[in-house]
């Protein structure tokens, strides 16, 4: 049975990763390939590290920081979003180590590009990412370079109801790094109730995680600022969550023994 | 002891680097090439891949490998492929197009029942008694395609449940192919990777 999958979130701000607090107040962490290289160690299902400074500045996708990340020889998948604006730079963005692409900006600016990332990657390597909060007649999308909410459009939502994109990154943007703070009526309103859904933005406890995994949508839950507060942390909400839904936590070592193979 | 080369497959599809890493601390030897004289000189072949399998069949074209790839296999030397490598030992894939493969194991690639795919980590389960897969049975390893193999039953060494049940490992003889990356599936992933390659360049 496919298992349900706990995703280790990484925000890079400035060239470093921060705590993002309602998409407007940032603070840093450290040096992001320090904070993959934990998750990796940690067991993450999936590790999404997403540059959200590169499409507000029109700059390309930070291959410095994926050679950086890919010098660590990852044993987890990598989502990679941040400055995809082009076929070339998703295919580059793969050939720099990521397994998949999420994509925001590029949503709003030219879907046929989308298209093209599925066309040439497969839709299992495209993810739409969209940062939603729910409004007075229900969900509403957020650009967050213009900081407006607009309604989605019918190219976008006849694209994600093709399977252009393999899953959706549904951000509870307002409560983002609040604890407790997502917003699960955003599952229940979302439009698109056959599209997997990755959960992010104020999931900070395993019985919280537990309601999301309950959903049949929700594909993954994906965390960042809360793993931030204590060591292994990935291990330890999946032993408070001990789901048959959830690959058990593993624990890496670096220390061989003969008896290993 | 004698350290086993491995020739990574490059032509021009996917993420070669996560390979080659895993392969290094497994404690292999990697070249990375599209030349037949470098691949010659290696243990066992492995044949990655990410993206669309007409794109990757017309790579494989332009470079000149498809012939190179099927006599090494006629010459029994081992050959894994990984992912959208996987899908293109079969004899053909449905997806965009009908598009003729590698045709080293017998089958077709088509899409999933739903048209959706399937992401994400998935068990294991061996379905013949095969020494070089069998310490793996039952565990998870990481999966991300929207197609799948559909062939003769007696090529399928192992199956994974979406919900049906599909082929997730293939072999025919030296030639095996990983639907799932193990490259990405941490300490199960290494294992397993470090078991075939052992077996088949020991065999």
């Amino acid at each position: 049975m496919l298992k349900k999958r706990l995703v280790g979130v990484v925000t890079v701000k400035d060239g470093w990763a921060v705590q993002s607090f309602g998409y407007r107040r940032y603070l840093p962490l450290g040096k992001p390939e320090c904070l993959v290289e934990n998750l990796d160690r940690w067991g993450a299902d999936e590790i999404l590290v997403q540059v959200i400074d590169r499409s507000v500045i029109d700059g390309a996708p930070d291959f410095e920081l994926l050679k950086k990340i890919a010098r660590l020889g990852l044993g987890t998948p990598l989502i990679y979003g941040g400055g995809i604006s082009t076929v070339e730079d998703g295919v580059k963005v793969v050939q720099s180590g990521a397994d998949r692409l999420s994509v925001d900006a590029l949503l709003h600016d030219d879907l046929s590009v989308v298209m093209g990332l599925s066309d040439r990657l497969g839709a299992q390597a495209v993810i739409a990412s969209m940062p939603m909060a729910m409004g007075a007649h229900g969900p509403e999308w957020f650009n967050y370079r213009s900081k407006q909410t607009i309604p989605i459009g019918e190219a976008l939502a006849e694209a994600i109801v093709q399977g252009v994109v393999s899953e959706v990154l549904l951000t509870d943007w307002l409560h983002e790094g609040y604890p407790t703070g997502f917003d699960s009526s955003l599952i229940d309103l979302f439009p698109f109730k056959k599209v997997p859904l990755i959960t992010f933005g104020g999931i900070s406890t395993s019985e919280q995680m537990k309601r999301l995994f309950a959903y049949p949508n929700v594909a993954a839950v994906s965390v960042g600022n809360f793993l931030s507060y204590r060591e292994h942390a990935i291990q330890q909400f999946k032993n408070e969550l001990a789901s048959a839904a959830l690959r058990p936590a593993t624990y890496a070592t670096d220390f061989w023994l003969p008896a290993d193979v | 002891m004698k350290i086993i080369t491995i020739g990574i497959i490059d032509y021009g599809m996917g993420n070669h680097a996560s390979v080659a890493h895993s392969l290094r601390e497994l404690g292999f030897r990697v070249r990375i090439s599209k030349e037949p004289a470098q691949l010659d000189l290696v243990d066992a072949l492995v044949l990655p891949g990410v993206g669309a399998f007409p794109a990757a069949m017309g790579a494989l074209y332009e470079r000149g490998l498809v012939a190179y790839l099927q006599e090494q296999a006629r010459l029994q030397r081992p050959l894994i492929g990984i992912c959208l490598g996987m899908q293109l030992l079969a004899s053909a894939s449905y997806e965009h197009e009908y598009t003729v493969g590698l045709d080293l194991i017998p089958g077709e690639i088509v899409p999933f029942a739903d048209h959706g795919g399937h992401i994400g980590w998935n068990t294991l389960e061996c379905t013949q008694n095969d020494p070089l897969l069998i310490s793996s049975d039952g565990l998870a390893f990481y999966f991300n395609h929207s197609f799948h193999y559909q062939g003769p039953v007696e090529y399928q060494v192992a199956v994974t449940r979406h919900p049906s049940e599909f082929a997730s490992v293939i072999r025919r003889g030296s030639v095996i192919g990983l639907q799932f990356h193990p490259e990405k599936s941490q300490a199960a992933g290494k294992a397993l990777l470090k078991q075939l390659i052992l077996g088949l360049a020991n065999a």
